[in-house]
């Protein structure tokens, strides 16, 4: 790969993972915070931020992007013919499609009728369904049925019948589904303004947008240079964190005539060992691969800590720079706090480090996906790491630096407008971050169980129960899917603790660092040396059976995730409807006037 | 755990060093925006603390000079306004013992539903505020919630939910709602299934427990010659409660138990005021089976109550009557009374003066939370900054009352 390819596709990565992922998930999870937090409570979330559009903009906008699919599905089925099995992908892709868009498209109708009423004959049709779970369930018939169908057909004439038939009727069916859904969407703008709230999910955009025009304050006495950089040092170092942690497995591309990459010839498969094939089958040309991380450094993890170390400065400036003394607390219960996790930080990795034998992380990776997920094989070292990881974030339970009952805000106290941002926003960055880095190196980072590089093969020691090949793009796709699902969840986790449990006190943070989560780490490693030696020297039938009991994990976090996936469908499906008593009289009298909006809060 | 070590002399320091002076409030979030407290810091351990009060000083008992008996009510309420219903009670009960007078059963027994019902009031947002300045944000908010309903209830019966100037010298301002009963039943099994939520939130949490245990301890002698009374006092374990000591009201005929803690530090502080609220879920479950639902709630004389209002616009009597009561004031006889009741924070007093005119000499309120706030100064010196958190939290200072 030439200097300016490496430059130019570097530089897209970064963008994808901070803008992508980074600040994007961290700007979500500021809305999850306290929508989650509003659940836990009994109280009204934010849900209510609104943005006004002009009618005519909001009809465009629905309207626009649903014609234009709809015509492109159309113009592809007249005008480009696909035969053998791109005819078979194209059947199975539009019929699933249009079966989606029909049932979701009914879905919110349904739901809109539930809450605004009927107002139309076809309203009418859509509340005579009743629950609109049942349009959900339909859904998935369908789905299941085409699924069902075309595997029971597969290869007989019948099949062939069936793919021909979905291959012309999804097209149509889709461009149906969507238009008629963006018309009935279009038609229900009544009003020359339509309001667009996407749940309140444009609350923290508004606040984020806010805070760059509001008056930027340097205390008289406060150093203003260092209150100006401290900012930027505490927000930098998060956001570059990213780049050592693959998000997917690595892309393989073929070559053009020159032998340079060429990023339209993706490979179509690659075997199932090895990263990428040294050259393309058949053709011999060579292959180019592409690393799904920013930043490919061999010090790997080291770099993480390097950068991670960074973040105190910005805490201890911006206590120092203040001119407050409750910054000055607040600083310097930063700058303690997270030297000292950052202690049992490196420590408890070094027992992974010591299974791995690796400090890159996508070595890591791959080690967790041939043998068993770093949470099996390090269990301890996970939760210290992952109780150490939330100090960093400085967030509850480990809060102090902020303690906005003790220090009033702690080393932000003196920082309005963007620059209190900054640090605001530096806090959910670190909390992605850090979770990243916990799936990269506990939870085997993009690796689903028995997705190897060439498709899906379940086998246990010899016995294969389950095999179907996926395309190459299909595998780190679902890769990159599997890592972002990780780490939303280990973000979610960490809202969760923060809603729930207290603060400590100063030093029984400190206590709990150095006195217990230390020596803990400690124990660690000392324990994982004295195993890694036992199965180094251990006998081949007692390496075996460790192999099998790897892929046992495996079978086990597969199971684990199918049985929580139908857990939160499960929840997501259940009645969430409140209970409202009015109990006193003057509520009463403002809901017989039909003045308060019905409140979600429970009584 | 026990706080660090404080006997670090400065002078085994290599570097000078002093003490550092931080102005905590009062306009801090721990200070309740009424209190300003002024540390020597050594690190984060407090040296000396001076506890500064008077920040929301309003002149209250001056006032309460200047009006008639009855027009002290809206300055009660606003003296403890997280219980105000308790404060109503008081004074009538004050105003009542110079008189002479006592209210008819039913209406001790409904002053004593409302009381209790305000006084959980009070211990939910004492214990749910103690726990949100600590960190934990949803307790707080389950134990607000509960008490929303509790002030649901007292809007439904005076029409105002926290200022509700209900109490009258003999008597009550208005008769129990129809619903009363019903709605007080299901208001105390609501807050308990809340507390109990709160509580299994809290109580098995390691990090809270670490943050209560053995802080602000405050031994029984000290809290006597604090002049502590209330929740505090019983946390170091002096089983003085004025329901029990001295009882007024109905309060003898209930079976309800005092708690007592054992060690006198913010623990035992937090986990009394949980359980006074089940205690006075006790006490409420029997008023309002001993309350009988028809008969008098004012006492019958002219001199003291209000007339009803159609007597007052059809006969000249009820007339001259409001006329007198509401123009003159009513008339206590010439002499002084100290009556003192089981408030949210411990005894409340009332010293009132009276020369036989209708307009009171000297009303003197001898709140609970003057007195347990002048002891914030020994708890806190000594711990750590972070602890003054839960010590002032667990003391419960209100300002209305603690500065007047």
């Amino acid at each position: 790969m030439t200097f300016g390819t490496l430059f130019v596709l570097s530089l897209i990565k970064a963008f994808a993972v901070v803008v992508g992922l980074s600040l994007n998930i961290a700007g979500v999870l500021t809305w999850v915070d306290r929508r989650q937090g509003a659940i836990l409570q009994d109280r009204v979330g934010p849900e209510r931020a609104v943005v006004w559009i002009p009618r005519r903009i909001a009809q465009g906008a629905v309207l626009g992007p649903a014609v234009l699919a709809a015509v492109g599905a159309l113009a592809l089925f007249f005008f480009k013919d696909a035969e053998g099995a791109a005819r078979t992908t194209r059947a199975v892709g539009f019929s699933h499609l249009a079966i989606f868009v029909t049932w979701f498209t009914a879905l919110l109708i349904a739901g809109r009728v539930r809450v605004r009423g009927v107002k139309s004959s076809f309203d009418a049709f859509i509340a005579s369904v009743g629950d609109p779970r049942h349009i959900f369930y339909f859904g998935l018939g369908a789905h299941l049925l085409v699924l069902g169908l075309l595997a029971a057909l597969a290869g007989t004439p019948a099949g062939e019948t069936a793919r021909d038939f979905l291959y012309g009727a999804g097209p149509f069916v889709f461009a149906f589904s969507a238009l008629f859904g963006a018309a009935y969407a279009a038609q229900r703008f009544q009003h020359e303004r339509a309001g667009f709230r996407l749940i309140g999910m444009l609350h923290p955009a508004a606040d984020g947008l806010k805070t760059i025009f509001k008056e930027d304050f340097i205390p008289p006495g406060g150093d203003r240079f260092l209150h100006k950089i401290a900012p930027f040092i505490s927000f930098f170092p998060v956001l570059v964190l990213l780049g050592v942690v693959p998000i997917g497995d690595t892309l393989c591309f073929g070559s053009d005539e020159q032998g340079r990459i060429a990023f339209t010839k993706l490979l179509e498969t690659v075997p199932r060992d090895g990263i990428c094939p040294t050259s393309v089958l058949g053709t011999g040309a060579p292959v180019h691969a592409v690393r799904l991380q920013v930043l490919d450094l061999n010090v790997g993890i080291l770099f993480f800590f390097a950068m991670a170390g960074t973040g105190v400065v910005g805490a201890a400036l911006a206590g120092w720079a203040s001119n407050n003394k409750y910054s000055l607390l607040g600083g310097l219960r930063a700058a303690g706090q997270m030297v000292s996790y950052e202690v049992t930080l490196g420590l408890t990795l070094i027992g992974a480090l010591m299974i791995y034998g690796t400090v890159r992380i996508d070595e890591m990776v791959r080690w967790q996906a041939e043998n068993a997920w770093g949470i099996f094989v390090q269990p301890v070292a996970f939760v210290l790491f992952f109780a150490a990881a939330i100090a960093e974030t400085k967030r509850i339970p480990f809060d102090l630096p902020e303690g906005e009952s003790e220090l009033v805000a702690g080393y932000f106290t003196e920082y309005s407008g963007m620059k209190f941002a900054m640090f605001f926003f530096s806090e959910y960055v670190a909390i992605v971050t850090l979770a990243g880095l916990t799936t990269a190196v506990f939870l085997g980072g993009w690796h689903l169980p028995f997705l190897h590089r060439d498709g899906i093969h379940m086998a246990i020691g010899d016995t294969v129960i389950f095999s179907q090949p996926l395309t190459h793009l299909t595998v780190v796709l679902l890769g990159v899917l599997g890592f972002v699902g990780k780490t939303v969840a280990l973000c979610v986790l960490q809202l969760f603790i923060r809603w729930t449990l207290p603060r400590f006190r100063y030093d029984q943070l400190m206590k709990l660092g150095w006195r217990k989560l230390l020596p803990a780490a400690l124990v660690n490693v000392l324990v994982t040396g004295l195993v890694v030696l036992a199965i180094q020297s251990a006998s081949v039938e007692v390496q075996r059976f460790m192999g099998v009991l790897g892929q046992l994990t495996h079978l086990v976090v597969a199971v684990a995730g199918l049985v929580g996936l139908v857990l939160f469908v499960r929840f997501l499906l259940s009645r969430a409807e409140h209970q409202r008593v009015l109990a006193s009289t003057s509520a009463q009298f403002a809901a017989a006037a039909g003045g308060t909006q019905t409140s979600r809060m429970g009584a | 755990m026990e706080p660090l070590d404080i006997d670090l002399d400065s002078a085994e320091l290599d570097i000078p060093a002093e003490p550092a002076l931080l102005n905590v409030g009062p306009a801090h979030p721990a200070m309740h925006g009424t209190v300003r407290i002024v540390m020597e810091l050594s690190g984060e351990t407090i040296l000396k603390a001076d506890v500064q009060v008077g920040y929301l000083h309003r002149g209250f008992e001056k006032m309460c000079e200047r009006g008639t008996w009855s027009q002290v009510f809206p300055y009660v309420d606003r003296c403890n306004y997280v219980s105000p219903m308790l404060n109503n009670v008081a004074f009538a009960l004050a105003c009542e013992k110079m008189l002479g007078v006592q209210v008819p059963v039913r209406c001790q027994h409904y002053r004593v539903i409302l009381g209790e019902l305000a006084r959980m009031s009070d211990h939910l947002t004492c214990t749910g505020a103690m726990a949100m300045e600590l960190g934990a944000f949803t307790p707080f908010l389950w134990l607000i919630k509960a008490r929303e309903m509790i002030w649901d209830l007292m809007e439904e019966e005076t029409g105002a939910r926290l200022t509700h100037s209900f109490g009258r010298v003999g008597g009550m301002a208005k008769p129990p709602t129809s619903g009363f009963k019903e709605h007080a039943l299901a208001v105390k099994s609501q807050v308990l299934e809340v507390v109990a939520e709160a509580e299994k939130l809290l109580l098995g949490n390691r990090i809270f427990l670490d943050r209560l245990d053995n802080v602000g301890v405050v031994s029984a002698e000290d809290a006597v010659s604090l002049g502590w009374t209330g929740p505090c006092l019983r946390a170091s374990g002096v089983a003085y409660d004025v329901r029990k000591a001295a009882p007024y009201m109905t309060y003898g005929q209930y079976d309800f138990e005092v708690p007592v803690g054992t060690r006198g530090d913010c623990y035992d502080r937090f986990v009394i005021r949980l359980e006074e609220v089940r205690q006075s879920a006790r006490i409420i479950e029997q008023a309002v089976q001993q309350m009988p639902d028809e008969g008098p709630i004012d006492i019958d004389d002219p001199r003291i109550v209000l007339p009803p209002k159609d007597e007052v616009y059809t006969t000249i009597e009820g007339t001259i009557q409001h006329f007198k009561i509401v123009m003159e004031g009513l008339k206590i006889p010439a002499g002084e009374v100290y009556s003192y009741t089981e408030g949210g924070n411990g005894e409340l007093g009332f010293y009132l003066v009276s020369d036989g005119s209708g307009t009171p000499y000297r009303v003197r309120i001898r709140p609970p939370c003057f007195l347990v706030t002048a002891g914030l100064e020994k708890v806190i010196t000594g711990e750590m900054m972070s602890d003054v958190v839960p010590c002032f939290g667990s003391l419960n200072m209100i300002g209305g009352e603690c500065d007047r």
